[in-house]
């Protein structure tokens, strides 16, 4: 039996993962477009886990400023999110309906901007002699916000479920990028799943390995900065490997916060849900943490969790900084690699 | 329905603090130097660090000991020839403490911690007694109407403009906007200086005890606790059952830590207590009540303490040596103080809200609200896994215990 001390916002991402395996309960075909074109083999031992956070970046953009928006007015984003569960509980389809909304203006075929991330990593693995799979709509959810949300015994059997599925397909090692996802599968999930024996490693891990067989050069000479995202950094300690990978890239000056950085950084305020219980607080601490970045005068930011990039650009946004971009690590990568 | 609705005003009040530019001015100048002196105080003495593993340890094995080190404690205490008794909740550690002082007094307070959770001053204020709170922080805030909003700077959300409009009105003197720090300070000294000598009780807490010889360790700066565990007849100190160590020097390394990742090299003074003043210098016949307090009286509260000390994964709550570093690095505490909290703040406040205060629908709306980002397991001399106690606590508040 489940309390009603979960806030709203997290239950509405708990039921979108048990009803359709992603965070924002939209088609799984939908997460999976990025990929088309790509042809990345549907069957491997080694797979590229490319999780929601990026997947779905541009419909949790539209929905987060979507409930921003709401929770700044008088009514409060516990109602929307609310009504969403007791609309479900209706028997509506309202992951559907959703869906159709947050879908709108991301044409079928075309990359968008925000899964960027993902063809970059894939086109950095294939560079460095990597040939993973990909599941696509058959990847999946690794379940963390269950966990994050208190309720264990979900997260504890859809790890099972995720598990089984992973092994069915015949996966034996995981290269993961979502910060989330990646720590679940590799920390958490052990904790669960009996005889658990997937290999999980982050993307970065394996960059910053071959590293010294690489050469890289940005397109032009640039100033940049790094957030570090806290799962990344205070949960799987990837906290040299990130500025290895930068500082070996020419053209590139690192410049960082005097204290907020590191195993010090700064959370970006959003992650595990918080931002769809404290839509309006996330907004505030992006701000903060953008202007902790932007006083070291860097051109760009680059940081390497989906969550994070909507938090900074977001942050960005609200400050009124257009000569500042947000790049995941695995664009600068990939452009440091085509140069 | 009740839940949800108190979730909206928590919420309220926290956007509140939120958009509050005095208090974000404040914890931003309060942030910075706090994190420069902590530095400093490393870098000067970098032995801390392997320290803290060492108190971890001493902590480790002294809070699953609670109750033996307790009753150690009051047996020392008594043999000292002070009183000492253990109060399993709140409302008895109120009523023994109001024993003693009974009404009419005037009692001069220094800051605890405990008294605030158990909130001591309001109460003994409504048995009819003037309560004067003695550190400057404390006082600005029981001035004010407020709450603390940290645990060492309660006045942490207050900017010192604010302090001299609100000094200018309680004290009267010559203070305004204009004035110096120093000039507030000196105005408050001169305020608060009779009323530790006309004092009738003296109350504080303790930052460690030792219970082998029943040693209160009280750190502070500013002086005002060695009056007010000085000056009256009476002192009478709240100790949480969890400050407890078994020996002498295992204080002092506690205490040594505290005060180091509190961002001070030294303390100005440490006051050792352990038990009343006496003097045997006219033919050495022991007579209580020198020039210190003849009367010393020790509560140990349990207050859920003892319960939360079953959870294995929560008990860890109770190392917290209270250095008040993790809410410097919180991001949410740093927009909004002490909201986020109960009685204790930030992502561990949460713990102390379920477990001993058992205010679930409390500890659900500041569990909620914590990151888990884990910086402040970074900060902490107990590397306390605070995002690992809030998914715990999470979890029995989603699904039951």
């Amino acid at each position: 039996m489940e309390s009603d001390l979960v806030p709203p916002g997290l239950t509405y991402l708990a039921d979108n993962i048990t009803s359709r395996q992603n965070i924002l309960g939209v088609a799984k075909e939908q997460g999976a477009r990025w990929a088309q074109g790509l042809n990345l083999p549907p069957r491997a031992e080694t797979i590229f886990f490319a999780g929601c956070g990026y997947q779905y970046s541009a419909q949790l953009e539209r929905l987060m400023s979507l409930v921003r928006g709401i929770d700044k007015s008088v009514i409060g984003a516990e109602l929307p999110m609310r009504f969403a569960r007791f609309q479900k509980k209706l028997g509506l389809n309202l992951p559907g309906i959703y869906s159709s909304v947050l879908a709108r203006g991301i044409l079928p075929g075309k990359e968008a901007p925000e899964v960027k991330p993902l063809t970059a990593a894939v086109k950095v693995l294939r560079k460095l002699g990597l040939e993973p799979g990909y599941l696509a709509e058959a990847e999946p959810c690794c379940g963390a916000p269950l966990n994050h949300a208190g309720l264990r015994e979900r997260f504890a059997a859809n790890a099972r479920q995720a598990y089984d599925k992973l092994k069915t397909a015949g996966v034996k090692r995981v290269i993961g990028i979502v910060p989330y996802c990646t720590h679940a599968l590799a920390e958490l999930f052990p904790g669960y799943v009996e005889g658990y024996d997937l290999e999980v490693r982050h993307f970065l891990e394996i960059v910053a390995e071959k590293l010294p067989s690489l050469k890289l050069k940005y397109p032009r000479k640039v100033k940049v900065t790094y957030h570090d995202p806290c799962q990344l950094v205070r949960y799987l300690n990837l906290v040299d490997e990130p500025r290895r990978i930068l500082g070996a890239i020419e053209g590139i000056t690192l410049v960082e916060p005097e204290w907020t950085r590191g195993e010090w950084a700064t959370c970006c305020g959003g992650g595990g849900g918080f931002e769809t219980v404290f839509p309006e607080l996330s907004g505030v601490l992006a701000v903060n943490r953008a202007s902790e970045l932007l006083e070291t005068g860097a051109e760009i930011i680059v940081t390497h969790c989906p969550g994070c990039v909507m938090q900074l650009k977001d942050g960005l946004r609200q400050l009124k900084v257009d000569n500042v971009t947000v790049l995941d690590l695995s664009e600068v990568v990939a452009e440091a690699m085509a140069a | 329905m009740k839940k949800q609705s108190d979730f909206k005003s928590y919420k309220k009040e926290i956007m509140g603090a939120a958009h509050d530019d005095r208090l974000r001015l404040a914890l931003t100048r309060a942030v910075k130097s706090f994190r420069a002196n902590v530095k400093a105080a490393l870098e000067k003495f970098p032995h801390t660090v392997a320290l803290a593993d060492e108190v971890r340890k001493i902590k480790e094995k002294a809070i699953p000991d609670m109750e033996a080190l307790t009753e150690r404690a009051v047996a020392a205490i008594e043999e000292n020839r002070g009183h000492g008794y253990i109060a399993r909740t709140a409302e008895e550690a109120l009523k023994i403490i109001s024993d003693i002082t009974g009404t009419g007094q005037l009692i001069v307070k220094g800051k605890t911690m405990t008294g605030e959770e158990i909130g001591l001053r309001e109460y003994l204020e409504e048995k009819g007694n003037e309560v004067y709170e003695t550190d400057l922080g404390e006082f600005i805030i029981q001035k004010l109407g407020s709450r603390p909003m940290h645990i060492l700077s309660p006045a942490i959300h207050v900017p010192r403009e604010d302090v001299a409009r609100l000094f200018a009105k309680v004290i009267g003197q010559d203070i305004s906007e204009e004035s110096d720090i120093a000039a507030m300070v000196g105005a408050a000294r001169e305020f608060l200086r009779d009323k530790f000598f006309r004092a009738d009780i003296g109350i504080s807490g303790a930052n460690v005890v030792a219970a082998e010889t029943g040693t209160l360790f009280i750190i502070e700066n500013e002086g005002n606790i060695r009056l007010a565990t000085g000056a009256p007849p009476v002192h009478i100190a709240l100790v949480g059952m969890e400050k407890l160590v078994p020996t002498l020097s295992d204080a002092y390394k506690v205490a040594e830590v505290t005060w180091r990742y509190a961002n001070y090299t030294i303390p100005s003074y440490v006051s050792l207590i352990s038990g009343p003043s006496k003097t045997g210098d006219i033919e050495k016949v022991t007579t209580y009540g020198a020039h210190g307090p003849g009367q010393f009286h020790v509560i140990f509260l349990d207050g859920g303490r003892t319960r939360l000390a079953k959870y294995p994964k929560l008990m860890q709550a109770l190392y917290c040596l209270r250095c008040g570093g993790c809410l410097y690095e919180c991001p949410v505490f740093a927009v909004t103080a002490g909201h986020f909290g109960d009685k204790y703040f930030a992502g561990i406040g949460a713990v102390w809200a379920a477990i001993v205060n058992e205010d679930l629908e409390k500890a659900a709306s500041i569990a909620y609200t914590c990151l888990t980002c884990g910086r402040c397991r970074q900060r902490c001399p107990m590397k306390i896994d605070v995002p690992e106690m809030i998914i715990e606590l999470r979890k029995l508040l989603a699904e039951g215990s």
